[in-house]
């Protein structure tokens, strides 16, 4: 973005006026430590926490410039303490700086202490600046680095530096939250009415402190080369001064079942939404649905060629659909000719580089050229199709209100067939009709058209992921003292996916090949064979028979009758978490083994059977276990109607997976007839 | 004329291969155990002077499942020595139809400097295809300027793993008297030479390599993959000239680079006298100097131009506190000579799998530096990146290898120590209690030593308590436990160092009570995982790179009132691979067992490979047999 020109007529040098709330300031000043205030004994913090940010303040205003505009100054400070070598990389600092052409953002003002109690007294160590190190990381970013000098254990380190910005998007977020306990984070922003900024905050912290002033402000904008009188401008007005302070923030770690952990830290950010200034029209930057949808379908590099008629299709799709007699027939064809024909170079896009027509010519794009097309095709054959643009789980979560189009990147066909919508991706060559990969199920999505302007909601909670596998095993009648069996699981849709691609990648003859049962060393594995594993539209089944060599032979014999299913262990590791659990679906796992006593074996032990359910209505698990003379029955049914659950909920799921777990590793004991 | 030849020499394989990589022109024998084929790989190396070349890379790879994918992805690396002229990327499908061309323009553009570093000049172009439909192909092509030499690319017909090759080629062109130095390696590829005008010309070329299996305890890749090191005589990178030719000259260069880099601030010189003048035996001083180094100092990289051969002097890492390992290791130096102590900086290939080289042929092998100073019989051996690890021991970071002592008089090879079975050690005592139903409730007492200790020592120093509990989690090996307590003591001062970590745990229904009988398994935590699999067949010798003695010693009491009625059998096997002994005896109030295992560092011929199966299950069966007790009636 350039610097605002219809400015031009203020000056330089810039005061602003404004009163901070007096109450509850951190009394903290740059360089006044005395050797007390290394002691944090007093405050609370995680115990294994290797370093410590005693204080983050950040402060974001405006000032006039001599461009003849505003600039954005954003000042950071911080102090923080190196509790033992394994928080050494605190003293590592990296600033990155937004830069667009010759425009970029400046550091200014570094100051970087080490302080040591050495002798009981304070010793300083100042950073140089030859010591400042610049590398260019991106086309965009460009990144001041230092690491601060004579730092050990038990180091306190200092900093603060100014970054001031002529780009406007560009207000500073602010993290309150990170890998280390941060005991006093504080941002103050000051934005003067002409500004207009959306606030999006985030997190599962409260702020200790909350305030909005109002205020009033004095700018002086300098303009060179404007009439020699009249070159100083000053501009009155009003400003909303807000602060906002965390106290004690516990260090956020990524867990099992996160999207990502982006979507979860306490954080506030800023979406310039309309500049104007007295006497003079507002310029929008903040867009809506309805006009993003419609400059989305006249862009060239997305919509623009979905409206036209691309009779060029005619002859291929007569090809393509020949034989199919029913809408959903014919959009089965165009879907599979497209996903097989198709190789996908990239995922993560939302516009494309090519016309539809040289993609065609190609048979090659990123995943949003290659639903792009196939939604023109299904429009070509009277089949109702928009491109719908999501973001991908690990990507972050979209906002519904305001269309921040950075959060998107994904884009996916949304067709209506006799009343019915499915969302279909060609761009992934095991992928069915009517299905998504696990990771386009991330909540909010938009259907880009400029007749329909619909939020959608692809929620994991509503995915069943079901599997149901049976064992049998039976004395092999042939062979004294083996023991023969049989598996057959049908597996969930995901499982399945995985599986083939998995399969893709080497032989179904080595997949079973390294499938591993246990309970003992000498396991003959044979007829393996997968069902539907080239039909993506349908989950798969596998199965196998096997034959136990020896495992027969002891006095005592100990069974885990689970063989290769069950959870080996917990999937939640943490004591506690301070963010949801995020899972891709909601599962239905049942086992059933019916399985023959071994000849010559008696039952000496079985593990009792059970039943537990989950938060009452929202998951139970099943293990029932019997046996009559000759044979032993189990049922294991493991069931959750939910994907997702509040961090309330951790503590309760992660006792649940570990009954499960303890329950599914018991043994039947065997014992040798005498 | 040169520049005709050179354009043909560039221009040809263009012309003719263009059009030519369809995915089913691959035999089968190429496409077995492979990830990827290389389809045609050239490389060419022009040195034009001692400090200036230029380079032409050409690579084709047919990516055959997912295994290959990491070719898919060119990252090539350019810094103050090397710039990029050119580079190009295509993607075709398995029919040959071109899918994706990317020029230098488009690539990514990235910063080298990644977690390692704090800096570095060094910058990537990226060209990364995303292709999840198999077989295709990917073609890079890339010119080099490089300005600064101080080695030369060795060629590895087939460097890469999982790769089988079809045809690949080296051609180095040198001007006519330059003296190019080579030798091949585990093969005796030798080039053809051929002249033109004021060059000499190497080419080396290799066709139809199918993949190579991977074995288990088979030698290090530099043993046994054939490859041709290629090395400079006289060099020259940013006004310092070297000669290569020897192990003296090369060292002669890196003294040039390290000479008056080695002045203390007054301060610290103060700071050595006030540590060190009142000690006499030197090694103490080198103690004192050592610790005071790890106190204050740690380790940071910073790699700009020169200075990815050149440190820091002393005097910036006297304030600055941080260093990378050769600008800490000159600051050791230079903390030595003050104290009157003459110690030197040591060049050196670091990584536990990395004991081998060729040192033979002098070439810059090396990724790292210590220190050390050498005393009439012994030398002390000084890790200056490391803030925990006593002073003269090496773990097997740098242990048992060659490396390159630097002095004034130049460099010469030494060795650095092996660790072997007397040192490579882990004591592990158990006093335990079995109750009637089985419960085990165990203190546990574990001294590891030398190299069995590297490993703990960095977690124990790296890791917050919490992740020490999981690591030890994963290391024990029963179905149902709690840890109640544990802990781990450092000891630094007898060499080499151990660690004792003392761990108490419950494991309930560690022995199963079954009507009358107890079936216990007296090795409770160190059951051999072992299981080599016997069909494979060898091509590689074997070897055992670690040597090591395990001991344990087992008490458990039981409950009153059983008896025997089963033992395991006591062992004893003495092979060349290693011992095993148990014995296991039952008291009427206790079980003792004992077991002591060793592996000794060798290598075997491959036939040996099923005696060695067989010694690992004999192990891994005798580790798992169980004491039966019965009750008395």
């Amino acid at each position: 973005m350039k610097p605002l020109k219809f400015l031009c007529v203020l000056l330089c040098g810039m005061t602003s006026v404004y009163n901070s709330p007096a109450q509850d300031k951190l009394n903290i000043k740059f360089g006044k430590i005395t050797p007390q205030d290394f002691d944090l004994s007093k405050y609370h913090f995680d115990s294994s926490a290797s370093a410590v940010i005693i204080a983050d303040m950040g402060n974001s205003a405006f000032e006039g410039n001599n461009k003849g505009g505003f600039s954005l100054v954003f000042t950071h400070y911080r102090r923080a303490k190196i509790i033992n070598k394994n928080g050494i990389d605190i003293a590592t600092v990296e600033i990155p700086l937004y830069k667009s052409g010759n425009n970029e953002e400046k550091l200014q003002n570094l100051k970087a202490v080490t302080y040591n109690v050495e002798n009981g007294k304070v010793v300083e160590t100042k950073l140089d600046d030859k010591s400042v190190f610049t590398d260019k990381a991106s086309k965009n970013y460009i990144i001041k680095k230092f690491t601060f000098p004579a730092v050990k254990e038990g180091s306190v380190i200092e900093y603060s530096y100014t970054q001031s910005s002529d780009f406007f998007f560009n207000l500073q977020p602010w993290e309150f939250q990170g890998g280390y306990p941060r005991l006093w984070s504080e941002y103050e922003v000051t934005i003067p009415e002409w500004f207009r900024y959306v606030i999006l905050t985030q997190g599962y912290q409260r702020f200790a402190i909350h305030t909005n002033n109002s205020i009033a402000v004095h700018y002086q904008v300098n303009v060179a080369g404007v009439t020699e009188r009249n070159d100083m401008v000053t501009l009155d007005g009003n400003a909303t001064d807000s602060r906002f302070v965390m106290k004690d923030v516990p260090p956020l770690k990524e867990e099992n079942f996160t999207t990502t952990l982006a979507n979860h830290i306490a954080k506030i950010e800023f979406q310039l939404s309309s500049i104007q200034f007295p006497n003079s029209v507002a310029h929008e930057y903040m867009s809506n649905w309805p006009k993003v949808n419609e400059q989305m379908m006249e862009d060239e590099k997305f919509g623009a060629d979905l409206q036209k008629n691309n009779g060029w299709l005619s002859d291929d799709l007569k090809n393509i659909t020949n034989g199919a007699s029913t809408k959903v027939g014919k959009a089965e064809k165009i879907f599979n000719y497209v996903r097989d024909n198709f190789t996908c170079t990239d995922h993560g896009r939302v516009y494309m580089d090519n016309n539809l027509k040289t993609i065609f010519k190609n048979k090659s794009g990123s995943e949003a050229e290659i639903n792009l097309l196939l939604v023109a095709m299904l429009n070509h054959e009277d089949i109702p199709s928009n491109p719908l643009i999501l973001s991908t789980r690990h990507h972050g979560k979209t906002n519904e209100i305001y269309p921040l189009m950075d959060r998107y990147n994904y884009v996916i066909c949304d067709a209506t067939i006799d009343g019915t919508s499915y969302f279909l991706d060609a761009s992934e060559p095991r992928l069915g009709f009517g299905h998504l990969p696990e990771y386009c199920y991330n909540g909010h999505s938009r259907v880009i058209s400029k007749e329909l302007q619909v939020p959608v909601y692809l929620e994991a909670d509503s995915l069943k992921e079901q599997k149901m596998t049976s064992v049998f095993i039976v004395n092999d009648e042939k062979k004294d003292g083996m023991v023969d069996g049989s598996f057959q699981s049908q597996l969930g849709y995901f499982e399945s996916y995985d599986l083939r691609e998995k399969i893709s990648k080497k032989t179904e003859k080595d997949f079973f090949k390294e499938i591993k049962i246990p309970n003992s060393q000498d396991v003959d594995i044979e007829n393996g064979n997968i069902d539907s594993l080239k039909q993506p539209d349908f989950p798969a089944t596998l199965h196998y028979d096997f034959a136990f060599k020896n495992a027969f032979n002891d006095d005592i014999v100990y069974f885990n009758p689970m063989l290769t299913e069950g959870y080996k262990e917990n999937p939640f590791k943490a004591a506690e978490r301070f963010y949801p659990v995020e899972m891709p679906f909601t599962s239905d796992e049942t086992y059933i083994l019916n399985m023959e006593i071994p000849k010559g074996y008696t039952v000496d032990e079985l593990p009792k059977s059970t039943k537990v359910s989950f938060n009452e209505t929202d998951g139970f698990f099943e293990y029932l276990i019997l046996k009559d003379d000759n044979n032993i029955q189990l049922r294991s049914h493991i069931k959750l109607n939910r994907a997702n659950f509040s961090a309330d909920d951790y503590s309760s799921l992660r006792d649940f997976f570990g009954f499960v777990v303890k329950k599914q590793s018991e043994q039947i004991v065997f014992k040798k007839k005498k | 004329m040169k520049l005709v030849f050179a354009l043909c020499l560039l221009m040809m394989p263009f012309v003719s291969f263009a059009q030519h990589f369809q995915s089913n022109d691959i035999p089968d024998s190429l496409k077995k155990n492979a990830g990827l084929v290389t389809r045609y790989e050239e490389e060419v190396f022009e040195i034009k002077s001692p400090g200036k070349a230029t380079e032409h890379e050409r690579h084709v790879y047919t990516i055959l499942n997912e295994d290959g994918d990491y070719v898919s992805t060119y990252r090539s690396r350019y810094d103050k020595f090397t710039s990029i002229n050119n580079i190009t990327g295509t993607m075709y499908d398995a029919s040959g139809k071109e899918l994706k061309h990317v020029r230098k323009k488009e690539m990514e553009d990235v910063s080298g400097t990644g977690d390692e570093s704090l800096i570095t000049d060094s910058r990537y172009k990226i060209c990364s295809f995303n292709n999840r439909t198999y077989p295709y192909t990917v073609d890079f092509e890339e010119e080099d300027d490089i300005n600064g030499i101080l080695d030369f690319p060795d060629w590895v017909p087939q460097g890469i793993n999982k790769a089988s090759v079809e045809d690949t080629k080296f051609v180095v062109i040198a001007p006519k008297d330059y003296v190019l130095r080579f030798k091949p390696v585990n093969c005796s590829f030798q080039p053809v030479i051929t002249e033109d005008g004021g060059k000499k010309i190497y080419t080396w070329e290799r066709k139809n390599l199918p993949a190579r299996n991977k074995e288990i305890f088979a030698p290090s890749p530099i043993q046994i993959i054939p490859y041709v090191m290629i090395a400079p005589s006289d060099f020259e990178a940013q006004g310092y000239k070297g000669d290569m030719s020897t192990w003296e000259g090369y060292g002669k260069f890196y003294y040039e680079l390290l000479k008056g880099r080695d002045i203390l601030p007054e301060d610290i010189k103060r700071k050595v006298h006030e540590l060190t003048d009142n000690l006499n035996d030197p090694r103490q001083k080198i103690k004192v100097l050592y610790d005071y180094l790890q106190r204050n100092t740690h380790y940071i990289s910073i790699q700009l131009g020169i200075g990815g051969w050149q440190p820091f002097d002393a005097a910036y890492v006297a304030t600055k506190r941080y260093g990378d390992c050769k600008a800490l290791s000159n600051f050791m130096v230079s903390l030595l000579k003050e104290a009157g102590i003459k110690g030197n900086s040591v060049i050196i290939r670091s990584g536990a799998n990395e004991t081998s080289m060729n040192s033979d042929f002098p070439s810059d092998q090396f990724d790292h530096v210590i220190s050390c100073v050498p005393f009439e019989k012994d030398t002390v051996w000084l890790e200056c990146t490391s803030q925990t690890l006593p002073a003269g021991y090496l773990s097997s970071f740098t242990a048992n290898r060659y490396a390159l002592l630097v002095d004034e008089a130049g460099g010469k090879l030494v060795h650095t120590p092996k660790y072997g079975l007397n040192d490579n050690q882990e004591i592990k005592k158990i006093t335990a209690t079995i109750n009637e139903e089985g419960n085990l409730s165990a203190s546990i007492n574990t001294m590891y030593k030398a190299e069995r200790q590297d490993h703990l020592e960095q977690l124990i120093n790296y890791l917050s308590k919490e992740d020490q509990l999981k690591h030890l989690k994963s290391s024990i090996d029963l179905p149902t436990y709690d840890i109640v307590k544990f802990d781990y003591v450092q000891h630094k001062e007898i060499l080499p160092p151990s660690i004792t970590e003392t761990l108490e745990l419950n494991a309930p229904n560690y022995a199963q009570a079954s009507g009358k009988r107890l079936f216990i398994l007296p090795n409770v935590l160190t059951r051999s995982a072992i299981k080599l699999k016997q069909d494979e067949e060898r091509k590689y010798e074997i070897e055992l790179k670690d040597e090591y003695r395990l001991i344990d010693s087992v008490e458990i009491k039981i409950p009153g009132g059983f008896q025997v009625e089963a033992l395991p059998r006591d062992m004893k096997l003495e092979t060349k691979f290693g011992k095993y002994i148990t014995s296991t005896r039952v008291l009427p109030d206790k079980i003792i067992y004992y077991r002591l295992q060793e592996q000794y560092s060798g290598k075997f011929p491959p036939s040996d490979y099923s005696d060695l199966t067989r010694f690992y299950d004999e192990i891994f069966k005798a580790d798992r047999s169980k004491i039966v007790l019965v009750k008395k009636e």
